[in-house]
């Protein structure tokens, strides 16, 4: 009973090996999936080459596109998903809804599910909420109009909020590829500074130092521990979230608060002490008492 | 989701002769857009609606032909009736605690 799941591993820039992937896939592979675009980090994956992949050896596809949905270009065919999980809430719609693409052609069998009435040919059973589903697409209607005015603006923001704090303070590492990135998701890390002090020092700046998925657990995020990241930079890092709604104001407000709480919380490091001395603090030998 | 039943209308629209607007009248829309931007007690939605009322009027001041000029005009009439009717709705729900943006510091 049950399946065997492989995990594919990712490059310290948050991007699957492709080559990896090919040797990975076996004759009795049910389904490849990959999310399209990270939540924690932000970056990319290369959908259409894996596309490609799944199709040369015939394996179904499916991608979580919840951020991807309004934010980049999503095409099917191109991308040759037979899957796809869509998220109502991501986009500026209503919670509380979201959409699984399935492929007519070769069409994708699933299972239910919960099982009633047999709506949606089986798949699907129960009433739609007929509220909740024109927001979601009244949502896309306008999210395809105003993808590229609302990605030029949060690109500008991105490089706002990036150059502010670089030119303030040092330590200050991006987290993912800088390239394959969707642009308003930035995941910074604070040499010195720990990320849930970081956090409760924000108080005014509403950001996550991991995923609303992870929320429960105090462990350093499992994206960040893919990448490689080393366990105390991964316990620093924060996540910027830059929207359609989202300000220049607001984005000046976030860089000198979070100036003002990382100088404060190195202040008082004794870790930074060191540092500043030249001490290699990975060198040290803590004492037992 | 492509919405051809509106491209069609407004086709229709623009083809049966519908005039282009006037300088006063795109003025005045752009007025009443601000205005009602305004109205939000929402910080956010305030400020978008003000942005993105500024930027799509930028964006369009250049255009000639009259067809497009009637379609992005009763587009906007569009926003402005969804604004003024969400204005209204917000209002009638507002939150008491204020975005930290609107709060002055002490």
């Amino acid at each position: 009973e049950g399946f065997e799941v492989t995990y594919l591993p990712v490059g310290s820039d948050g991007l699957i090996d492709l080559d990896r992937l090919v040797k990975e896939i076996r004759p009795d592979t049910g389904l490849v999936s990959v999310m399209a675009v990270n939540n924690e980090i932000g970056v990319v994956q290369p959908v259409e080459e894996i596309g490609k992949i799944c199709k040369e050896f015939n394996v179904p596809f499916h991608t979580d596109a919840a951020q991807a949905l309004g934010k980049i270009k999503v095409d099917v065919e191109k991308w040759n998903v037979s899957l796809m999980s869509l998220s109502g809430h991501k986009i500026y719609g209503p919670k509380g809804v979201g959409a699984l693409y399935l492929r007519r052609r070769p069409r994708i069998r699933v299972e239910p599910q919960m099982n009633g009435g047999g709506q949606e040919r089986g798949i699907r059973s129960g009433t739609v909420p007929t509220p909740l589903v024109v927001g979601m697409g009244a949502a896309c209607e306008l999210a395809m109009k105003e993808m590229e005015y609302d990605e030029n603006r949060i690109k500008g923001l991105q490089e706002r909020l990036l150059n502010g704090i670089r030119e303030k303070i040092d330590g200050v590492v991006v987290n993912g590829s800088m390239d394959r990135r969707y642009v308003g998701n930035l995941n910074l890390s604070f040499a010195y500074v720990e990320g849930e002090s970081l956090l409760m020092g924000l108080k005014e700046v509403a950001v996550s130092s991991g995923s609303a998925c992870t929320s429960a657990s105090l462990e350093p995020s499992y994206v960040l521990r893919a990448l490689g990241v080393d366990e105390d930079m991964a316990h620093t890092s924060i996540r910027f979230g830059i929207g359609r709604f989202t300000t220049e104001e607001e984005i000046d407000r976030a860089v000198e608060l979070t100036v003002k709480q990382v100088e404060k919380l190195r202040e008082m490091s004794p870790l930074y002490e060191m540092v500043k001395e030249g001490i290699d603090i990975k060198q040290i030998q803590w004492a037992q008492h | 989701m492509r919405n051809n039943i509106r491209e069609r209308e407004r086709r229709q629209m623009a083809a049966s002769g519908v005039a282009a607007p006037t300088r006063t009248e795109v003025l005045q829309l752009y007025r009443s857009l601000l205005r009602v931007a305004r109205q939000f007690c929402d910080y956010n939605i305030r400020e978008y609606s003000k942005r993105r009322t500024i930027d799509a009027f930028r964006d369009n001041k250049n255009l000639t032909d009259p067809s497009q000029l009637s379609a992005a005009f009763s587009d906007g009439k569009a926003q402005l009736e969804v604004a003024k009717r969400q204005a209204l709705v917000y209002s009638l729900y507002t939150p008491k605690v204020k975005s930290i943006m609107d709060i002055k510091p002490s």
